[in-house]
């Protein structure tokens, strides 16, 4: 059982590796995985996929700062946002916005694991750890 | 004084607006006391992470998509997809005097419900034991009060001393007879005034023990006045294995506070078989390889980290260690148990056997050793009881012979008699450790032939009977063998003087 859920582990990880182009998920290459997958159903292909989808989706979200916001937010500096991203991870990096109301004001960027926090939520969060 | 708000406002200004950096992950699954993590990409090897429960755990496996952590603190609030943010910081425990005469957790929140613990400083709970050039030998004595002990295996400061044998051989007597002799000294060295005195502070580490055993003894150290010189670190077989891995290590840290702090402490590891095991536990889970015994590949490591960090640091304070090891059967050829010896300065080793013919504490004397040897002595006990080791080790060997027939010759019969009387000499009973001065006269005694010709069989009633006489009549007498720790002629000539009326009253 453990065997097995690790070769559908490692079958993912070479399949994700071929689904990069300069270290980018490139569409193509994932539609050529995905039709690999299926012409030729490897065992466990129920676990290769999950495992898959995990590694794109933690790749593409290295890709994008997604801009959790309680009030307004101009395409400046979502901009401003994404250039400075980009300039911090030596990648290319888009920015989304989210509105997010529980946020109270300011806002919280994530991009892959980091998460910047600059909301008044997340003040009052540290705060009361701190008291 | 406007510009002067004006730039204060302007600092909390920028100091408010900064964003706060945070290194997150999920919840994989959560099983056992330990959490998968995914994310977490910028996680160091035994860092505190946070959960959004409020609980905490620590990253023990670094994998290449998932995080393997243990949580500390209610596991039954998480689940999968919560949140789990990195601290970046170790975990740490509080430290210092405050602690003392308290029982606390793994995590040195207290569980004695006498209120919180007012500690100002805090420690890691993982360090990198001190290095050999900070490092001084070990020459200072640490008594236990059990004369088997101080006459033939004695313990210094600083030293790693084993003490193994099956269940109920009286491991942990030892230890807590050791802690109440420090209290002991304490009291009598702190009330003297010396200025050069140091006083033992000691720390108990219950891993896997039932809570009622824990109970025990801290009521048996309260009896004895020692829990004020005390802490007692509690991880119980009903705690996680998590916080049983964790519990020495915790009190690894607080002793380090008093040795840092150039004051010496004893800590009693109360056993590191359960640690192993829940070590054991733990590693399963994570699904590490396992080896002998389905041991983890670093379980030697687990020990010897620990056990490292205790040291004679020069110009500073020591730490003394006593972890404890349960065999089974009176195998110490076993994994854990042959681990340990080779990490430790010596060992204690406990027989069945001579507990139940009532040898008690039952110390075989063949199969214990201190590798500091003398050097961790007083020359008073090096005098009257150099010699003991070797007549007791002698008397074990004519004893087996002796059983062949019983035409012995008169040297020999002599030693047998001698042997017989050592043996009685040393039985003790339990949380009545002897002050040193008062086990140099009684040794001086048997030295001297004073028990020869008492029979056998009340040689441990004229014991106390000396033990007695000595308190009460010859506290002076004492005094001077502690101050001058060595037997000068004048010295030998009081001791004699004393025997000869000890002798005089007993007969009587």
């Amino acid at each position: 059982m453990a065997s097995a859920k690790k070769q559908a582990l490692q079958l993912a990880r070479q399949l994700f590796k071929l689904s990069l182009v300069d270290g980018n998920v490139s569409a193509p290459q994932v539609a050529g995985v995905l039709e690999y997958i299926e012409r030729h159903r490897p065992a466990n292909t129920l676990a290769v996929l999950k495992c898959y989808q995990r590694l794109v989706a933690a790749e593409v979200a290295r890709g994008q700062a997604v801009v959790e916001h309680a009030g307004p937010i101009g395409a400046n500096l979502l901009a401003s946002i994404a250039e400075g991203m980009t300039q911090k991870y030596r990648r290319n990096v888009t920015s989304v916005a989210r509105r997010n109301d529980a946020l109270l004001a300011g806002l919280r960027v994530r991009v892959g694991d980091d998460v910047y926090e600059s909301s008044v939520s997340g003040q009052l969060a540290s705060l009361a750890a701190a008291v | 004084m406007s510009t002067v708000l004006e730039q204060i406002e302007q600092q909390i200004a920028k100091l408010s607006s900064k964003a706060i950096k945070k290194n997150t992950g999920i919840i994989r699954t959560v099983a056992d006391g330990v959490a998968k993590i995914e994310g977490l990409s910028e996680v160091m090897y035994n860092e505190m992470v946070q959960f959004s429960g409020g609980a905490i755990g620590i990253a023990l496996n670094l994998e290449e998509d998932e995080v393997g952590c243990v949580v500390l603190g209610d596991i039954s609030q998480l689940k999968e997809g919560d949140e789990v943010q990195t601290t970046g910081r170790l975990l740490s425990v509080p430290v210092g005097r405050a602690l003392l005469g308290r029982a606390v957790d793994a995590l040195g929140n207290p569980v004695d419900g006498k209120g919180p613990i007012a500690a100002t400083e805090s420690y890691p709970v993982e360090k990198i034991a001190p290095g050999i050039i900070v490092r001084k030998s070990v020459s200072q004595p640490l008594f236990t009060g059990i004369m088997a002990i101080d006459s033939m295996i004695p313990i210094g400061r600083g030293q790693r001393e084993l003490i193994i044998g099956d269940r109920g051989t009286g491991k942990t007597t030892i230890a807590i007879d050791t802690i109440i002799n420090q209290a002991k000294i304490n009291k009598v060295g702190l009330a003297s005034g010396d200025k050069n005195f140091r006083p033992v502070y000691s720390i108990y580490v219950a891993v896997g023990q039932k809570n009622s055993n824990i109970v025990r003894t801290m009521a048996a150290l309260e009896a004895a006045g020692a829990l004020e010189y005390s802490i007692i670190v509690a991880a119980p077989a009903a705690d996680n294995p998590a916080n049983q891995y964790l519990a020495p290590y915790s009190g690894a840290a607080m002793g380090e506070w008093f040795m840092e702090n150039g004051m010496d402490a004893l800590i009693v590891y109360d056993d590191l078989s359960k640690h192993a095991v829940a070590y054991r536990q733990i590693s399963l889970i994570l699904k590490r390889p396992s080896g002998r015994e389905a041991y983890p590949g670093d379980v030697f490591y687990l020990h010897s980290r620990l056990l490292e960090r205790s040291a004679r640091l020069d110009g500073k304070g020591s730490l003394t260690a006593l972890p404890i090891i349960e065999t089974l059967a009176g195998d110490v050829s076993a994994y854990i148990p042959t681990n340990v010896i080779s990490i430790t300065d010596g060992q204690i080793f406990l027989e069945t056997d001579l507990f139940n013919q009532g040898i008690r504490p039952a110390v075989s004397v063949g199969l214990s050793v201190s590798r500091v040897g003398s050097a961790a002595q007083i020359k008073a006990t090096k005098q009257v009881g150099g010699k003991l080791k070797g007549e007791l080790a002698q008397f074990r060997e004519l004893a087996a012979f002796a059983q062949f027939g019983s035409d012995l010759d008169a040297k020999t019969k002599a030693q047998l008699e001698r042997g017989a009387r050592i043996v009685e000499l040393f039985k003790q009973p339990a949380f009545s450790p002897v002050p040193i001065e008062l086990q140099v006269a009684i040794l001086f005694g048997m030295q001297k032939g004073v028990f020869d010709p008492i029979d056998v069989r009340k040689v441990v009633v004229a014991a106390q009977s000396m033990k007695d006489f000595f308190t009460t009549r010859k506290d002076p007498l004492l005094t001077e063998i502690r101050t001058k720790a060595a037997l000068d002629k004048d010295l030998e000539a009081k001791l004699q003087t004393a025997m000869d009326e000890w002798k005089a009253s007993f007969a009587g």
